[in-house]
């Protein structure tokens, strides 16, 4: 933050896990204090030890903790914060919240209710894209109010769009409140499905459907805007490999992109930012069919679960442009300065069992250990010893590579992945390495339907040696291995399960 | 004592010696017959967790941790579960019993009692982490009993709904 002085300098951070210990890790580099928020069961989560202080949200649901809007503000009026950052899902897109919190006399860290309001919409997105002249994917317009009355609008509007068709929900992501409707005879039970969804989780369940576009890629572009009219784009990232509409693994650049159609993509992406007068960090998204035409998704208002990849390839942190751009300050960053350096790709690392077929998983992580070296990122809001419940999202940490060209990133992530040691709850990481080594993503030639039609046994890998294995476990047992306490060991750290490292130590004493 | 790995019926048998804080493996048997294994022994190394696999004169590391009778072994880059078994202990899964296969509230139930159900009907939807997981019948039957009623929470495993022939 140099140059012009902050018009603020404490921050409320109203999110958990990963996202809540990202912002406030920056938030920390920017010289400005932080408060966590948490509910009951993250009393001891890693993002409520990470901050200066931390506000207790009363209540067992959702919709009395990390998405009470006023319990938050209220949260930040007494701990003192004057700026609220909303990390991505919860309350990020709310655009009554952003205006409270901005009513409240505190500073939003993200773009106006209004932009928030008409791209969360995607009805309205839709029209105003139009009227932009940014490309929208081919079908028909329907909103849509949760509730039984509306099934005979809804079978009208299905016909006319067609089949396959997508049912979403219009606050929706992240592929909640999201369903795929191949025969009119399934559309009642998959749309009142997804108007469940979505009022769980984003507390609205309106809907609206889209032709369902098959074997395209999903290709979006990062975008951060200032107050002073500066707009860039920070190329894209290629989130693809999804399974069931969530993202799976993201890199930078996208296999499929050439240079005409990053400047073009880019370009529309601008123009979507600009005409709800964006500001801050943002991601237009849009599917890419295999001729090279591209169609506006959707906006996302907010910080993205995928934007390391962007930071590691352009070297812009984007969390720490939030603050500035909210502080006032000018982007200082020309279109034509915007890097992109090497290839990154991020793998999801989900609490879920893909062996019946991705259901959460849950248990206590007896052993979590993540891998690092040159290129090598994981943001993470666990810790060893942490239970993992069904309380929240599985997702269980974010790991990042970055080297010179694709091949490499790729063999990078793979040996990172191999050496993430997860034991105790069932993940997604054996899933993930057999993902990288099949050869429709080797080659960059997979589209958003690659999981969901790739025959699950390509997805497994080797056949473990069991004998081995049982060899190890009743070895193991015979040496005493579960009763926790080991000879000659170094103390772990009660609260981070950290053995003894020089450099924790020291930060505690450090002047 | 036997071993199995999740969703697999086959039962393993290991005879173990010890020595210097050592454990040899000396001979392994699945379903009481003998197979063949290369030399293995393990050690632990002092440090919690970690232990070190000495397989055919190659040595490996090993993380290890338990949790109930489920015991987790990552090596070679991948985790693995091996379940613990006491002796005479036997399977406690029912004939035709449903069980949750995840933690969560049910959201939804389709069925009656007493009704007939095709193969791959949708009996319930269960609900965890925000997202909804239909239960569907794996073979055609009679609904003989249902367990739980809607908004209801279940723990992974428990008994949803019986089906008989």
């Amino acid at each position: 933050m140099s140059g012009a002085p902050t018009p603020f300098s404490k921050v409320l951070v109203a999110n958990r896990g990963e996202i809540a210990v990202r912002v406030i890790q920056a938030a920390r580099e920017a010289g400005l204090s932080c408060v966590a928020v948490f509910s009951d069961s993250d009393r001891t989560s890693l993002h409520v030890e990470m901050a200066d202080e931390s506000v207790f949200l009363e209540g067992d649901t959702l919709e009395s903790t990390y998405l009470n809007g006023s319990a938050i503000i209220e949260a930040a009026r007494s701990s003192g914060a004057d700026a609220i950052h909303p990390g991505y899902g919860f309350l990020s897109e709310r655009a009554d919240f952003a205006n409270a919190v901005e009513s409240s006399g505190i500073r939003w860290i993200g773009p106006s209710s209004h932009a928030i309001e008409t791209m969360g919409d995607k009805i309205s997105a839709r029209s105003l894209m139009i009227e932009s002249g940014v490309p929208v994917i081919p079908g028909d317009q329907v909103p849509m109010e949760e509730g039984a009355d509306h099934l005979g609008a809804l079978a009208s509007a299905a016909a006319k769009v067609g089949y396959p068709l997508l049912i979403k929900a219009s606050a929706g992501g992240g592929g909640k409140g999201m369903r795929a409707v191949s025969l009119p005879k399934n559309l009642r039970s998959e749309f009142e499905a997804a108007a469940r969804e979505a009022s769980t989780a984003f507390g609205d369940g309106t809907v609206y459907i889209e032709r369902l576009l098959k074997r395209a890629r999903h290709v979006e572009i990062q975008v951060l805007c200032d107050s002073h009219g500066g707009a860039i784009h920070l190329n894209e990232r290629d989130c693809s490999l999804q399974r069931r509409y969530q993202k799976v693994i993201e890199e930078a650049p996208s296999p499929a992109v050439t240079s005409t159609i990053r400047e073009a993509m880019g370009e529309a992406a601008v123009k979507a930012a600009k005409s709800v007068g964006y500001v801050g960090a943002g991601t237009v998204e849009f599917l890419l069919a295999s001729n090279g035409e591209f169609y506006f998704l959707e906006m996302n208002t907010r910080i993205q679960v995928e934007h390391p990849v962007t930071e590691m390839t352009t070297g812009i942190d984007l969390v720490q442009k939030q603050f500035e751009v909210a502080a006032g300050l000018p982007l200082g960053i020309l279109q034509q300065d915007v890097r992109q350096n090497g290839h990154s790709i991020e793998a999801r690392v989900y609490a879920e069992d893909p062996s019946r077929g991705f259901l959460p998983s849950i248990g206590d992580l007896a052993v979590w250990e993540t891998p690092s070296g040159p290129g090598i990122r994981v943001d993470s809001g666990v810790r060893q010893g942490d239970s993992v419940t069904i309380d929240f999202d599985p997702m269980l940490a974010k790991l990042i590579v970055h080297a010179p060209d694709r091949k490499s990133a790729i063999r990078r992530l793979d040996n990172a992945l191999s050496s993430f040691v997860v034991l105790g709850v069932r993940t997604n990481i054996d899933f993930l390495r057999n993902s990288l080594s099949h050869d429709s993503f080797q080659s960059g030639e997979i589209d958003t339907d690659f999981l969901d039609s790739t025959d699950p046994s390509d997805l497994r890998g080797e056949e473990p040696d069991k004998s081995m294995l049982v060899a190890i476990a009743a070895s193991a047992q015979r040496l005493g291995m579960d009763r926790g306490q080991a000879v000659g060991t170094e103390p772990s750290d009660d609260h981070t399960g950290h053995l003894g490292d020089p450099f924790r130590t020291l930060g505690r004493t450090f002047p | 004592m036997d071993w199995s790995f999740p969703d697999q019926e086959e039962r393993y048998r290991a005879s173990l010696q010890e020595s210097d804080g050592k454990v040899l493996v000396s001979s392994l048997t699945r379903d009481g017959a003998e197979v063949p294994l290369p030399e293995i022994s393990v050690e632990s190394d002092g440090k919690k967790g970690m232990a070190t696999v000495n397989v055919g004169g190659y040595s490996k590391k090993a993380h290890i941790a338990r949790s109930g009778d489920t015991w987790w072994v990552h090596i070679d880059g991948r985790a693995h579960e091996i379940i613990f078994h006491e002796q005479g202990s036997q399977s406690t899964s029912k004939e035709g019993s449903l069980k949750a296969p995840m933690p969560g509230t049910v959201l939804q139930v389709m069925i009656k009692e007493g009704q007939r159900v095709r193969e791959g009907q949708h009996l319930m939807t269960l609900e965890a982490m925000k997202m909804e997981h239909k239960i569907l019948a794996p073979s055609p039957g009679e609904i003989a009993k249902i367990h739980f009623s809607e908004g209801e929470r279940v723990d992974m495993g428990s008994s949803l709904v019986e089906i008989e022939d």
